[in-house]
C-alpha cells in the first residue's frame, strides 16, 4: 500500500448485465478526498461500488486501492476498505458490541483496541445505551448507525457508502455527516452515492455525475457550474442540466448511428 | 360472487392466500409439474391406502366395530396435529402484518374478519392430513362400504374443531405472555404438540404387549358409557367418520358451535391483539448480563457468531432438536424388526447416524445458506475457503454437545459399537454439511423447516446419504463385508455432487 497513490483508481471498468451497467469507467479519488458519486436511478453507481468492494467481478478494467490491485490481491484491498450498503447488513440476535467484536475479528483488529474503538464509536453515534441490547428491536436508523460503526471500527483507508443517509432522521443524519467529515479530515478517503444532493453539495470535495455507466461530468461545484455555464446554479439544477444534456447527446448519437446503419 | 366484506368474500380471500402459501412449498415448479406431482402422490397414497384397507379387512373381517379402535387411534393423533397447525397459522395471522392493518382499519366487523381467517386456518391445517387420510378413506369406502366416505365431513369438522382450539390456545397464550413473547411460546408449543403426534403414531409399537391386550379386552366388554364404550360420547368422531349420520350431525354441531363461539367471543381480542403486535418483534430489550472482553481471530469470530445466533433462537433450537424426536420411531422400527432378542444398541446406533446427518444438514443450512449478511462477509479480508471452514467448524460444537451423552451411554453398553457409531455419524454429518455447502439454497433462518422447498434434489441427496451411512453402520455392526457397498455408494454420491465452480468471494448473491 502506498500513501501517495490514488485512494481509488478505476481504469476502463466495465460490467454488463442485459445492457452495459458500467461502461469503461475511469475515475480517480485522491487520498483524504470526499467524493460524491451522483447519478439517476440505474446509472451504475451501486454496481461500481460493488465491484470495488469485491462483491462482483468486473467484465474488464482495473481497480486499484492505494496502489493495491483489487483484482489480483482482493484480500489486501479489502483489508483497507469498508463498504456500507443502503440496507444495513446486521445480525438481529447480536448486540452492537458483539457485532463490532465480530467485524473487528474479521479485519484482524487487536481485541483490546477494537473494544475501546467500539465503545467510542457507539458513544459517538448515540448508541451507548443500546450497546448491550440485541439489534432486533432497533429502528432502521439505529441499525444503519451500527452498520456504520462496523464500517469504521477497522479504520479503513477507503470508505464506500451507498446511500448512507437513507432512513435516518435529521439528528442521526447530522451525526453521520459529522463523523464522515471527521474521518476525511483524519485522512480517510470517502466515496459516497446519494440522491440527497444537499449532502453532496455540503460535504463533497469533488462530485462525479454518472449516467449510463459513464462519467459525464466531474469536478468541484465551481467546475461543474463552469461546465454547465451557470454561475449561480444549485447542484440540483446542475445535476438535472448535465444529465439531460448527456441523455440528449446519447439520443443524438443513437439517431446518427441508426441513420448510418 | 359473494358481496365484498362478507364472510364468504373474506374466506375466499384468505383461502387464496393460504393456497399461495401451500404453492410456495413447491418452489418455482410450473403448475403442470405441481399437478403431476400431486397426481402421482395421490396415486401412491391410494396404493398405500389399498394396502392398509386390505390389512384392516384381513384383521377384522370387515366388522365395523372392530375397526373403530384403529380409527380412534388415527383421530387421537390427527386432532393434536390439526391444533398444532392451527396454533402456528393463528400466530402467523396475528403477527404477520400483511393485509390485516388495512382490513382492520376498514368498516368491516372484526367478527367477520376473524371468522373468515379462522376458517382459512382450519382448511390450511387439514391439508397435510387430508393428503394421507382421504386416500385411505377412499379405499375403505371401496372395500367396506360408502359409509366410510364419512371421513370427508368428519375431517372437515375436525379442522373447524382444531382451528377453534388452536385459536383459543393462541389467545390464551396472548393473555398469559403478552405480544412480545406469545409468538415464540406458540411456536415451541406447536412444535411439541406436533411431536406428540409423531411419537403417538408409534405408541402402538412401543406399548408393552400386556397394555395393548388390556385395552383390547376393555374395548370388547365395555358398555358402560365410559372412555372405552364404543357407543359412548367419546367415540362420536369415530362413529362420524364411519358414516353414522347421528354421530356426524352431533360432531358437526359441536365443531360448528365451538368454532362460532370462539369467533364470537374472541374476535375483538384478536383485533386488539393484532394491533398490539405492532413493534413487538420479540426482541430481548433487557441489556446483556455483561460484555466480556473482545476476542480476536477471524475464524473464532465467525464460529462465535454462528453459535450465538443458534443459541439465541429458541424456536430454531427446538426445530433442530425435534428432528431427534422425529427419528426416534426409526429406532423403534429397527428394534422391533430384530425380534424379541433384538439389541437396543444396534437399533439406536443407525438412528443416531440418521439424526447426526439431519442435524448437521440443518445447522449447515443455517450457517451457510441462511447467512444474514453474505455480502458483508464477502467484503471482509478473509478468503471464501476460510469462511466456509469456520462455518463447518461451527457445526461441530453443537453436534458434539448433542451426541456426547448418548455416545457415552452407548460406549458403556458396547464400546466397539460406540466407536463405530462415532465414525459413521461423523461421516454422515460431514456428508450432509458438504452437500449444503456445495449446493446452497439461500433462505431466511425462520424457513428452516421449509428449506427443501427450493431444491428437492438436495433433500433427496441428504436423505439418501443419511440412510447409506446408517445402513453401512448396521452392516458393519454385524461384521458384514456388505457394509462397504453403502459406504462406496455414499462416497460416489458425494463425488457426483462435488462443486464445479471456481473459488469466488463468499457471497451467495454473487455466487
Amino acid at each position: 500500500m502506498h500513501e501517495n497513490q490514488p485512494a481509488l483508481l478505476l481504469r476502463g471498468l466495465a460490467k454488463s448485465f442485459d445492457r452495459p451497467a458500467v461502461d469503461a469507467l475511469d475515475l480517480t479519488i485522491r487520498p483524504g478526498e470526499f467524493y460524491a458519486l451522483l447519478g439517476p436511478n440505474g446509472a451504475g453507481k451501486t454496481t461500481t461500488l460493488r465491484m470495488v468492494a469485491g462483491l462482483m467481478p468486473p467484465d474488464a478494467g482495473e481497480i486499484a486501492i492505494f496502489g493495491v490491485d483489487a483484482r489480483r490481491d482482493p484480500i489486501g484491498a479489502k483489508r483497507i476498505t469498508a463498504w456500507l450498503p443502503d440496507e444495513p447488513m446486521l445480525y438481529d440476535k447480536l448486540t452492537p458490541l458483539e457485532y463490532l467484536e465480530f467485524v473487528a475479528g474479521l479485519w484482524g483488529v487487536e481485541p483490546r483496541l477494537a473494544q475501546s474503538r467500539a465503545n467510542e464509536l457507539l458513544d459517538m453515534l448515540g448508541l451507548g445505551a443500546q450497546a448491550r441490547q440485541r439489534c432486533e428491536g432497533f429502528s432502521r436508523g439505529m441499525k444503519q448507525k451500527v452498520a456504520l460503526a462496523g464500517a469504521l471500527i477497522h479504520e479503513p483507508k477507503l470508505l464506500m457508502l451507498d446511500e448512507p443517509l437513507t432512513g435516518l432522521d435529521a439528528s442521526a443524519a447530522r451525526q453521520v455527516k459529522d463523523i464522515l467529515r471527521a474521518r476525511t479530515q483524519a485522512g480517510c478517503s470517502v466515496i459516497l452515492t446519494t440522491h440527497i444532493l444537499e449532502v453532496a453539495e455540503r460535504l463533497a470535495d469533488r462530485i462525479g455525475i454518472i449516467q449510463h455507466g459513464r462519467l459525464c461530468a466531474e469536478g468541484d461545484l465551481a467546475q461543474l457550474r463552469g461546465r454547465a455555464g451557470r454561475a449561480d446554479a444549485s447542484l440540483e439544477d446542475l445535476f438535472l442540466h448535465l444529465t439531460q444534456e448527456n441523455a440528449g447527446a446519447d439520443w443524438r448519437q443513437a439517431q446518427s448511428g441508426a441513420k448510418a446503419a | 360472487m359473494s358481496a365484498p366484506g362478507s364472510f364468504l368474500w373474506f374466506a375466499a380471500h384468505d383461502l387464496r392466500l393460504a393456497l399461495r402459501r401451500i404453492r410456495a412449498f413447491f418452489g418455482k415448479s410450473s403448475p403442470l409439474k405441481i399437478a403431476l406431482i400431486l397426481v402421482a402422490a395421490l396415486a401412491a397414497f391410494h396404493g398405500l391406502g389399498y394396502g392398509a384397507a386390505r390389512a384392516v379387512f384381513e384383521e377384522t373381517g370387515g366388522d365395523i366395530r372392530q375397526i373403530y379402535p384403529q380409527v380412534a387411534m388415527v383421530f387421537a393423533f390427527i386432532l393434536p396435529w390439526i391444533v398444532s397447525q392451527a396454533l402456528t397459522n393463528a400466530t402467523r395471522a396475528l403477527y404477520s402484518r400483511g393485509d390485516l392493518d388495512i382490513i382492520l382499519a376498514s368498516p368491516v366487523s372484526a367478527r367477520t374478519v376473524f371468522a373468515a381467517r379462522g376458517f382459512a386456518i382450519a382448511m390450511e391445517s387439514i391439508v397435510s392430513v387430508a393428503i394421507f387420510l382421504l386416500p385411505v378413506a377412499d379405499m375403505m369406502a371401496w372395500r367396506f362400504g360408502l359409509n366410510w366416505l364419512g371421513v370427508y365431513p368428519a375431517l372437515f369438522f375436525s379442522g373447524l374443531l382444531g382451528a377453534a382450539l388452536g385459536l383459543l390456545l393462541t389467545m390464551a397464550l396472548f393473555r398469559l405472555f403478552g405480544p412480545r413473547r406469545t409468538r415464540l411460546v406458540a411456536q415451541i408449543l406447536a412444535t411439541l404438540i406436533g411431536a406428540g403426534f409423531a411419537l403417538g403414531l408409534q405408541g402402538a409399537n412401543v406399548a408393552p404387549a400386556h397394555l395393548r391386550a388390556m385395552i383390547a379386552a376393555r374395548l370388547g366388554v365395555a358398555h358402560d358409557g365410559g372412555a372405552f364404550d364404543i357407543d359412548g360420547p367419546w367415540w362420536i368422531p369415530v362413529r362420524a367418520a364411519a358414516g353414522d349420520p347421528t354421530a356426524l350431525a352431533i360432531f358437526a354441531f359441536i365443531a360448528l358451535a365451538l368454532f362460532a363461539l370462539v369467533c364470537f367471543t374472541m374476535a375483538d381480542l384478536f383485533a386488539h391483539g393484532a394491533i398490539s403486535t405492532v413493534g413487538a418483534s420479540g426482541a430481548d430489550a433487557r441489556p446483556a448480563r455483561s460484555q466480556r472482553a473482545f476476542r480476536g481471530g477471524a475464524g473464532a469470530s465467525l464460529r462465535r457468531k454462528e453459535w450465538r445466533l443458534i443459541t439465541r433462537d429458541p424456536y430454531l433450537a427446538s426445530q433442530i432438536l425435534l428432528q431427534v424426536v422425529y427419528t426416534m420411531p426409526v429406532s423403534v422400527v429397527l428394534w422391533r424388526a430384530q425380534g424379541p432378542n433384538g439389541s437396543v444398541a444396534l437399533a439406536i446406533a443407525p438412528a443416531m447416524v440418521v439424526v447426526a446427518a439431519h442435524i448437521s444438514a440443518s445447522l449447515a443450512w443455517l450457517t451457510i445458506s441462511s447467512e444474514d449478511a453474505p455480502d458483508f462477509l464477502a467484503t471482509a479480508p478473509v478468503t471464501r475457503g476460510a469462511i466456509e471452514r469456520a462455518k463447518l467448524e461451527a457445526i461441530v460444537g453443537p453436534l458434539a454437545l448433542l451426541f456426547s451423552v448418548p455416545l457415552f451411554l452407548l460406549w458403556l453398553a458396547a464400546a466397539r459399537g460406540a466407536y463405530m457409531t462415532l465414525f459413521f455419524a461423523s461421516c454422515a454429518a460431514l456428508s450432509a454439511a458438504l452437500v449444503n455447502l456445495w449446493q446452497p439454497s439461500p433462505g431466511k433462518r425462520g424457513d428452516l423447516l421449509r428449506r427443501h422447498s427450493q431444491s428437492k434434489v438436495v433433500a433427496m441427496i441428504e436423505h439418501l446419504l443419511s440412510l447409506l451411512w446408517a445402513m453401512g453402520l448396521a452392516l458393519a455392526a454385524v461384521w458384514s463385508w456388505w457394509a462397504l457397498a453403502p459406504v462406496a455408494l455414499a462416497l460416489l454420491t458425494l463425488w457426483l455432487n462435488r462443486p464445479k465452480r471456481a473459488g469466488a468471494p463468499f457471497s451467495l448473491s454473487a455466487a
